[in-house]
């Protein structure tokens, strides 16, 4: 792929090919960052715009660290920005053990604290921590989206989960 | 080993199995599992990447994006092209006209290419084409001027209410509402209105008030009244009189049981109002006011 310098992003294979590979990963990191309420999927069209736009400056080898620039400098209006929201699947498995009533009130309450810790995070500290503990990014790849070191990202995590575990609780 | 360094490793799933033995027997381990569990059901939802291409797709092309990519640019260089043709035809052969304009209580004097001279009466626009001057000499007035026309081909003055052709002459041209006098006063003028063509001699005078022609004599100097900072008429009707009033001293004239149709030979000057009140209603026996805001009144005694 970033082999080939003679294939140009304004061909529209290259184009496709690009989103095929890019789109998902931009999108989770979207997601984590600003949360559903803000229109990830938009988001995302937004910054392949901006590289289709830009398609003759780009090589395809940099089409990465550009989307993810784009996606880190999306200027959100602030007044149109909603709360970053990140929804927990209410549908769990069932499980096979019975619950008894107050199990599964504690269990509520506690997905909701954790719901208001993630939701109070900085946009940063919960993209580098969701994407490491829920979609298993390494620190490696997150340092690329973010532009940080990855001795940064270890810290973020670090320092997060002492947020959020102090917020939750004990179970 | 610190508690902290204990889940650091475990972040990274570091930990050795005789860590691990140990970690895993605290209190810290047992509320983080609990953590990891529950944060898998805070997992962003699968993303479609074809729906979103497709979607991507459409927008690119209602932007008309792809399109502008393979020839917009030569076309652009088309546009360009034509507009500099455009440009550079406006810039050398397209000629925008030279336009006189006077105010009221106002006159000016210009000098056209030919050094043929033109005195604006007040009230008054005269607009000609500077660059086709040498093809034609034509002008157009709106109002009322003098002209002393150099010798040369045709001379022509056109107005709304009919042309004015001479070869070199000294005449006056006034063209007012409903109003249209030329008077000779050197060489010879043609004038074309829309009914007739008539020739005029020095001192002849032609006249069409609301579309009745009058030809006549007239005892003129070498120039109009006006030129000389006085306005003359000879059997005009007094509503003229009083409108060429109001362009000199920039006041509005109204009247109350007086007969504006009655015809005023005699002159009135420019240069102080209260006399020249006294001259045009002296004679046709008339009294006058000056209200505030230049507004004057003429009365007359017509039960």
């Amino acid at each position: 792929m970033g082999t080939n310098t003679g294939e140009n992003i304004c061909e529209e294979k290259m184009f496709n090919e690009l989103f095929k590979i890019h789109s998902k990963d931009l999108y989770k990191f979207l997601f984590y960052k600003y949360g559903s309420e803000n229109n990830p999927e938009d988001l995302v069209q937004e910054a392949f715009i901006k590289l289709w736009d830009n398609c003759r400056k780009v090589l395809p080898e940099k089409a990465r660290a550009f989307l993810f620039t784009v996606a880190n400098n999306q200027m959100l209006n602030e007044l149109a920005k909603k709360k970053t929201v990140i929804k927990y699947n209410q549908e769990k498995p069932k499980g096979h053990t019975i619950e008894s009533p107050e199990f599964i009130m504690e269990e509520n309450e506690y997905m909701a604290r954790l719901q208001g810790a993630i939701q109070d995070l900085t946009e940063e500290q919960r993209v580098t921590f969701l994407l490491n503990r829920i979609e298993g990014k390494k620190h490696k790849e997150i340092a690329e989206m973010l532009g940080i070191s990855q001795k940064a990202v270890e810290k973020r995590i670090y320092t997060t989960l002492a947020i959020i575990s102090g917020k939750v609780g004990k179970i | 080993m610190e508690k902290e360094e204990y889940i650091k490793k475990w972040l990274q799933g570091t930990l050795n199995e005789e860590e691990k033995g140990f970690f895993e027997r605290s209190e810290e381990y047992k509320s983080l599992e609990k953590l990891s569990k529950s944060l898998v059901f805070f997992k962003a939802p699968e993303y479609d990447i074809h729906a979103g291409y497709e979607r991507l797709r459409y927008v690119r092309s209602s932007k008309g994006k792809v399109v502008a990519m393979n020839w917009l640019s030569p076309f652009l260089k088309i546009a360009a092209v034509l507009i500099l043709m455009a440009g550079s035809y406006f810039f050398f052969l397209y000629d925008a006209p030279t336009l006189v304009e006077t105010m009221a209580a106002e006159k000016t004097e210009l000098t056209l290419p030919d050094s043929s001279f033109v005195v604006l009466n007040a009230f008054s626009r005269l607009s000609f084409y500077e660059k086709k001057w040498k093809k034609e000499r034509r002008v157009e007035l709106e109002g009322e001027a003098f002209f002393k026309v150099a010798k040369g081909s045709g001379f022509d003055v056109l107005t709304s209410s009919g042309t004015i052709s001479v070869l070199g002459t000294a005449f006056n041209v006034r063209n007012r509402k409903d109003y249209f006098e030329v008077i000779c006063y050197e060489g010879s003028v043609e004038v074309q209105s829309a009914h007739e063509v008539v020739k005029l001699l020095p001192k002849q005078m032609f006249r069409m008030i609301s579309g009745v022609v009058d030809k006549d004599n007239i005892a003129a100097d070498n120039a109009p009244g006006w030129r000389v900072g006085e306005s003359s008429f000879k059997s005009v009707p007094f509503l003229y009189v009083m409108q060429e009033f109001e362009r000199q001293y920039n006041v509005s004239v109204t009247t109350r049981n007086v007969d504006t149709d009655q015809l005023f030979t005699g002159t009135f000057t420019h240069s102080g109002m209260s006399l020249a009140l006294k001259s045009i209603t002296i004679p046709l026996n008339l009294t006058y006011q000056i209200a505030e805001d230049k507004k004057i009144v003429l009365t007359g005694d017509i039960k």
